[in-house]
């Protein structure tokens, strides 16, 4: 297939080699073109312009940062996707710019899919991804050479947008879980007890879950270095808060774990990884591990 | 003086009659034209567009609901910049964001033109009454033309610092009041839970050190069951989605407001958003006792 994709950060970089290995013809863009250096020496093919990956491409991907990044792409794509083309937008926006960005290629005849993942850096790399995805149904056989290389659990959710509202639920079950193992070790670690046995006990019982085990690991040895840098969890927050503030819903423990991430980004934690949490709970008592 | 007024709703039209009672010429402006009719008595000139309107004024106000209207009315199409000549001054008494002001403030300044953020607080009582607190944000000079004009809308009238300061005032006001009408709200469902009379409860605390402005105005109304706006809980919904953009922004921890927060969010999803923000206690008591 031939498949055009923009953003090749910590995970866009992989995702575009499993789709080389897997023999599809890729295209690639970007702002700084030294940054698509290794992808062409890979045998990816350089573009000049979104425009002319577009033209070429039967999908398009995308992998950037905010809504705004991916509006101002999806004006410079629709140049030139043509009529039922894909474009499939993996960065995680709001749902209601994902949902703009559909209607604008809808008045075209393009396709959009808002395909969210979830699985971090080594989920791109081991192409074990969640892929929530938003858009048609019919999308789906030609959406699936390309997500079966990349992800392990595929999950259509509904209408264009509805991807990034099942990733805002993803974030606030995750940086949720993520505060309540950073309040755990504070209280652990204030009373005298060794957190690395807490968890090693829990681990095994019915508070188990993946984020004990890997951000309560990270916690207990105290290495604060970035798996998932904390200001993304940060941006997220201000998606999902500002999504639940248009429709009206209170999410109380949500709003919490949203101040103490602003604490975390006031500290200049924000290139840190989010068990850097467990931090701001130090700070609050007047210690510090570091 | 020549003073554009648009934004002519519940807090924008008694404003605007006050500045015409003290003499000033009106020159009008509204998107939908019946706004316009409590005006066909009074010396007031109208007009197809904001632009047109800003011509003919010395200064304008913009009384409009969020961010996106200010922005729309002053540097849009036919808006205030496009024909407002150098030295006129915008003033801009809506509640937004602190930082879309000093955008809108540098924007128009490129034009010669004066911004000046004026926020009020006080509700449509304050309005009617010429009794609103005005917090504003803008340049000394810009300041003391506008303060006459100020001083007939509102009793409490206070530069604050430069463009964008009366909203950060703004903000702050409504992190007082959105959280405090919850605090009355709470002690106040305690109160009536624990089998206690909350109007003894409120007696009893005015005279100590819990007094405020709210328990005394907004906690009568509690008792008097009169949920009536008021302050719409959707308006005050709106202005803590601001202080919580703006804390998101610069990273500052703000938790009481940020559960505030919610409490709103859940009174308009549950449809309760046209009650004044009070209807608070309503919600608390819905949470807090079984269903028939």
């Amino acid at each position: 297939m031939n498949i055009g994709f923009i953003g090749f950060g910590t995970m866009g970089q992989p995702m575009v080699e499993h789709l080389l290995k897997a023999g599809h013809n890729l295209r690639v863009w970007s702002r700084r073109a030294a940054s698509a250096d290794s992808l062409v020496g890979q045998g990816a093919l350089r573009c000049e312009s979104p425009a002319a990956l577009a033209a070429a491409s039967e999908i398009v991907c995308t992998n950037v940062t905010g809504s705004a990044d991916v509006e101002t792409l999806a004006a410079q794509l629709a140049e030139g996707l043509a009529p039922g083309s894909i474009h499939v937008d993996f960065s995680t926006i709001a749902p209601g710019a994902a949902r703009r960005v559909a209607a604008m290629y809808a008045a075209r005849g393009i396709e959009f899919v808002d395909a969210p993942v979830s699985g971090g850096g080594a989920g791109a790399r081991n192409a074990t991804l969640s892929i929530m995805w938003g858009g048609k149904s019919a999308l789906a056989p030609r959406l699936e050479p390309l997500f079966s290389v990349l992800g392990k659990t595929v999950v259509r959710i509904g209408d264009a947008g509805a991807g990034q509202v099942a990733k805002a639920c993803n974030q606030m079950v995750m940086v949720a879980a993520i505060e309540a193992c950073a309040e755990a070790a504070r209280l652990a670690g204030a009373a005298g007890v060794d957190f690395s046995l807490v968890r090693q006990a829990m681990l095994g019982g019915s508070a188990g879950s993946r984020v004990l085990d890997v951000f309560g690991g990270r916690m207990a040895s105290g290495d604060f270095a970035a798996g998932v840098e904390a200001r993304l969890h940060h941006k997220d927050y201000a998606l999902l808060m500002d999504e639940a503030t248009r429709i009206g819903v209170p999410l109380p423990v949500s709003a919490a774990v949203w101040q103490q991430l602003n604490a975390l980004m006031a500290q200049g934690w924000g290139t840190r990884d989010t068990a850097s949490l467990l931090r701001v709970l130090e700070l609050a008592a007047g210690r510090s591990t570091e | 003086m020549n003073v554009g007024f648009i934004g002519l709703g519940l807090m924008g039209r008694p404003m605007a009659l006050h500045l015409e009672k003290a003499g000033h010429t009106l020159h009008l402006w509204a998107r939908r034209p019946e706004s316009l009719a409590p005006f066909a008595a009074v010396n007031a000139k109208t007009y197809a567009t904001p632009a047109l309107l800003a011509a003919n004024a010395d200064v304008v106000i913009t009384m409009v609901a969020d961010a996106p209207d200010v922005e729309k009315v002053c540097l849009g199409a036919d808006g205030l910049a496009a024909g407002g000549k150098p030295g006129l001054i915008v003033v801009d008494m809506s509640t937004i964001n602190p930082n879309a002001a000093r955008s809108i403030g540098l924007r128009l300044g490129e034009k010669g033109i004066a911004f000046v953020d004026a926020p009020v607080s006080g509700g449509e009582m304050g309005a009617i009454n010429a009794a609103l607190t005005i917090m504003v944000g803008g340049t000394p000079e810009a300041f003391e033309k506008v303060k006459p004009l100020f001083e007939k809308m509102g009793k409490s009238v206070t530069l604050i610092g430069g463009s964008g300061a009366g909203q950060v005032a703004k903000a702050c006001n409504q992190i007082l009041t959105g959280v405090g009408v919850m605090a009355v709200a709470e002690a106040f469902n305690f109160a009536t839970q624990s089998g206690v009379d909350a109007a003894k409860v409120r007696e009893a605390l005015l005279g100590g050190f819990a007094y405020s402005k709210v328990l005394e105005n907004h906690g009568q109304r509690m008792l008097d069951r009169n949920f009536k706006p008021g302050f719409k809980a959707w308006m005050h919904q709106k202005d803590l989605r601001i202080v919580m953009e703006e804390a998101h922004r610069m990273g500052l921890m703000l938790p009481s407001a940020a559960a505030t927060a919610q409490v709103f969010n859940a009174i308009v999803g549950s449809g309760m958003g046209e009650n004044d923000s009070i209807t608070a206690l309503q919600l608390l008591e819905k949470m807090s006792t079984k269903p028939e």
